[in-house]
């Protein structure tokens, strides 16, 4: 890519020898059709490209970030960045740059999709609930990343990702669905629509039950959900460090159907194949039949573990934010919604969890509501939809041995609390959730 | 700017766009983290760019770019009203847009020392002494963090705005966290995540961290081996950051005119508030007099035109307890007929415009938090939001605080851990019985306020002093 090998060429001209360097672009072509009210009322495109330079020297270190606009000059661009140094404290975490074996070549040049796609799939959505009154949006993205170092690693890659995500509301209730794929082509509005118009339909005049503690069956969205919490503050060896993960490794935390796996290598992994420090990822176990095998990390997470890098690093968030996997799959399991549905006694059917906190990241006791389609489910049969209850529950719990009476046999990507296209999961039946409070508070 | 801001929009118009207006912003931000005595992050960043709407029929088209050539310019003209056009595939009713005074104006944030102009090395070495000291006084990871964030912008619109604004925001806080088993617990000043305002180096100047690290240390250590917070309905008492954050989240939310007209209604949700009843609805007790004012001088949403080109203006939302006002924007403000109250901002040039809240607020009361105190017989002083969840219609909430001082006959007797509280929006509002006068009103600052697809980052202030809520149900636990 051209504004690429411009500005590589230009540092490496103004860069001073006897120094450790780490440049990065992400170049995005980012465009998100979203409807309300079932009509199209904001539709926005965005290019941009980001310029991130690590420097680090006499055990200091300093990163700045421009956007291309913003670098009138690199020289002065670099200038900053030295000046900058000088008044650094010392980086007693700085744990070098990767070396050339860890480049990786995979630019290509993605076709953009157009306004008139996207609202062609949006319509699909919208014909499915014409009675109802619909929302979401319809997105795409095409990055593209490039990494050099001082080190000798030069490393490129290039994605695309398209979601549709949507609900249907009537007087009393909602219906929710969402798609992901690498391309907006392999989406089918025409399915998430459906889902949802089924679910708001189908949970008209809801009724309101006691709070308590209840079988559950989980939704694709809620299973993403209680994994990116899990994810976020367990697995991420960050947190780890801080005293703040409730995750310990070779212990068996999770009930022996929960097998978790991070696969960047696989062709159908939305997302690069590279870290922001260039490195190739791999395909990572990270809980095999309940026992947690490895946590996220960064090259300063592993540094100061003493562990072994897994190449987790984010870009734009730095070091601040520790390792996150963003190609997670929760294994299926041999259950079919219909067969989790029929095994329940008393419980209830969630399709979302809404608005998930922590009340402390190392119990992972979570807050949160249920959203857009739940079901009493009585004798194996789903009998009327329920209304709003908050939920206060440990996610491990959750997750513990014991506690998962079956795992799905379909996984999709689902939406998470923290984002879409990081998670592709199936359906859960748990043995016991706990309700803390119903719509009267 | 102006000529550049121009060209892109008589390209979106000459397209066939009815109304155009766009922003050309440079954003300069400085990020600085410390753990333990040792930085964690230092970043600089600078963005320029550009971001054009073009309304067409039912909607809007936003095209942004980092490229300010000529020819990208005009692209991005015409690319806005391209995409907005698109939309007519599945269009509604056209979309009103209510008129505004056409001004050329400036405006820059009242500040004494810029904080880009300060030696980083005093801003670096302010965390790593307040995190050494609070991680040699046993905190298991001391943290502290500084933003800073310095704005230009410039507005022009179809209709003749020429507005240049240049907007400054500092802040930061530190924190403790004590690791024990198999709990963690946490304290953090001024507040969590936090406090932010318009204004320089000064705002973080008067925060003193100094000050406050010892307490931060010995609190969150003390927490560990502290009670459980009851559990029962009685009487709550609310600091003010916290209540800051219930006033974000009950009120301030429900109150968006965009929600309640279902245009956020697939991911930030709706709101219980019905147009019908504006003027109506009891919201809370007599006590409560909510306003939103865009003008407040330091707090962290302040400033003299929205990115619609509206002035910023204080707008009653509620009045002796009775639900009197809405955020609105030009377009929100034209479907649900009344007057646009200049709400609209945008999270950098690469994202459209949208409402958003300004300093909404509750003004004080005659009280004091110790006379609050002294009135109590049986309840919670709770201090620093820890978690937050509210429904989709901003009614069913559920809070967490840092800490919780249990209060018997009208005094402070115990340290309590993981206190939480619960409740539905008008009921909890209706509880509201005393709330403490100007003496203890800050100008809380949240700058994290997530909302819109894609998804933007927002600053909004929520001037506060602390509050009794009477029967409130305390101490939910999993």
């Amino acid at each position: 890519m051209r504004i690429w090998d411009d500005l590589l060429d230009e540092v490496k001209e103004n860069l001073p020898t006897a120094i450790e360097c780490e440049l990065k672009l992400l170049h995005s072509k980012s465009a998100l059709t979203r409807f309300a009210n079932s009509q199209i009322h904001q539709n926005v495109d965005e290019e941009s490209a980001e310029i991130y330079l690590t420097i680090h020297k006499d055990s200091k270190t300093t990163t700045i970030s421009n956007n291309i606009t913003a670098i009138k000059d690199v020289g002065e661009f670099v200038s900053k960045a030295l000046f900058s140094l000088e008044d650094s404290p010392i980086d007693k975490g700085w744990s070098g740059l990767p070396d050339k074996s860890n480049s990786y070549n995979g630019y290509k040049d993605l076709e953009e999709s157009t306004p008139d796609d996207r609202a062609k799939v949006v319509k699909e959505f919208i014909d499915e609930g014409k009675s109802m009154n619909a929302a979401g949006y319809c997105s795409t993205y095409i990055n593209n990343y490039f990494v050099w170092n001082s080190n000798g690693l030069h490393s490129s890659d290039s994605s695309s990702s398209a979601f549709i995500d949507g609900i249907f509301r009537t007087d009393t209730s909602a219906g929710s669905s969402h798609r992901g794929d690498q391309t907006l082509t392999s989406l089918e509005g025409s399915t998430a629509g459906f889902e949802a118009a089924q679910l708001a339909t189908d949970s008209q005049n809801p009724v309101d039950i006691e709070p308590g503690k209840y079988e559950v069956v989980l939704g694709h969205e809620a299973v993403s959900t209680i994994l990116v919490f899990l994810e976020v503050y367990g697995f991420n060896a960050k947190s780890k460090i801080d005293g703040m993960s409730p995750i310990i490794i070779g212990e068996q935390q999770f009930d022996e159907k929960i097998n978790l796996v991070d696969t960047p290598e696989d062709p159908d992994s939305i997302g690069f194949k590279i870290d922001a420090s260039g490195s190739k990822k791999l395909n990572l176990d990270v809980v095999s039949n309940g026992v947690p095998q490895s946590y996220f990390h960064t090259r300063r997470t592993a540094n100061e573990l003493g562990m072994k890098n897994t190449f987790h690093e984010l870009f734009g968030w730095g070091e601040n934010f520790g390792g996150i996997g963003t190609n997670v799959k929760l294994l299926s399991g041999d259950k079919s919604s219909e067969d989790m549905i029929s095994d329940v006694k008393k419980g209830i059917y969630i399709n979302e969890f809404w608005y998930c906190r922590v009340l402390d990241p190392i119990t992972q006791v979570v807050t949160g509501l249920n959203r857009n389609g739940s079901f009493l489910v009585e004798n194996g049969k789903i009998t009327k939809p329920v209304g709003r209850l908050r939920f206060t529950q440990s996610f491990i719990s959750a997750l513990a041995n014991g506690n998962v009476k079956s795992v799905g046999n379909h996984s999709r990507y689902s939406d998470s609390e923290f984002g879409e296209g990081i998670l592709s999961v199936p359906q859960l039946h748990l043995k016991e959730f706990n309700f803390t409070g119903g719509v009267s508070g | 700017m102006f000529e550049y801001l121009e060209l892109a929009i008589d390209s979106a118009v000459n397209s066939g766009a009815k109304y155009s207006d766009a922003r050309i912003l440079i954003s300069k931000s400085r990020n600085i983290a410390a753990k333990n005595g040792e930085l964690e992050n230092y970043n600089e960043s600078e963005k320029i760019g550009i971001g054009i709407r073009a309304l067409v029929g039912s909607s809007w088209g936003f095209y942004s770019t980092y490229d300010l050539s000529k020819p990208s310019l005009t692209n991005a003209g015409i690319k806005a009203f391209q995409i907005a056009k698109a939309s007519s595939m599945v269009s509604g009713d056209d979309l009103p847009f209510a008129d505004v005074p056409v001004v050329e104006d400036s405006y820059t944030t009242p500040h004494d020392e810029n904080p880009f102009s300060i030696s980083n090395t005093d801003q670096v070495d302010l965390l790593l002494r307040s995190t050494d000291e609070m991680k040699k006084l046993g905190s298991s990871r001391a943290s502290g963090r500084l933003d800073f964030w310095d704005t230009e912008k410039w507005f022009s619109s179809s209709q003749g705005h020429r507005i240049y604004q240049n907007i400054i925001e500092s802040g930061g806080g530190i924190s403790s966290l004590a690791v024990g088993d198999g709990e963690t617990q946490i304290r953090s000043y001024p507040q969590s995540f936090g406090e932010y305002r318009t204004g320089g180096w000064e705002v973080i100047k008067s925060f003193e961290f100094e000050n406050h690290t010892e307490r931060l240390a010995e609190e969150s250590q003390r927490l560990l081996v502290a009670p459980q917070c009851p559990e029962g309905t009685m009487d709550l008492i609310l600091e003010g950051s916290q209540l800051a954050l219930q006033i974000h989240e009950s009120v301030g939310h429900a109150i968006e005119l965009d929600r309640i007209l279902g245009w956020e209604a697939a991911y930030a949700g709706t709101s219980h508030l019905d147009l019908k009843k504006l003027n109506q609805h009891k919201y809370g007790s007599e006590l409560m007099n909510i306003v939103a004012d865009a003008t407040l001088p330091g707090a962290l949403a302040t400033f003299k035109y929205d990115d619609e080109g509206t002035p910023a203006q204080r707008v009653d939302i509620v009045k002796e307890g009775i639900w009197t006002g809405v955020l609105s924007g030009r377009d929100s403000a034209a479907v649900a007929g009344v007057k646009p109250g200049g709400m609209v901002r945008a999270d950098g040039f690469g994202r459209l415009p949208m409402v958003r809240m300004t300093n909404v607020g509750l003004l004080p009361g005659t009280s004091s938090l110790d006379e609050i105190i002294q009135s109590t017989e049986n309840g919670v002083y709770m201090e620093t939001n820890r978690s937050w969840s509210i429904d989709d219609l901003r009614l069913n909430f559920q809070f967490g605080c840092e800490v919780g001082w249990l209060v018997k006959n009208g005094k402070i007797i115990d340290m309590v851990k993981n206190p939480t509280y619960t409740g539905i929006t008008p009921i909890f509002w209706g509880n509201m019985d005393m709330l403490a006068s100007e003496e203890e009103w800050v100008f809380w600052g949240t700058p994290n306020c997530g909302k819109g697809q894609p998804s933007q980052i927002g600053h909004t202030g929520h001037p506060a002093s602390p509050a009794r809520f009477k029967d409130t149900r305390i101490g939910v636990r999993g």
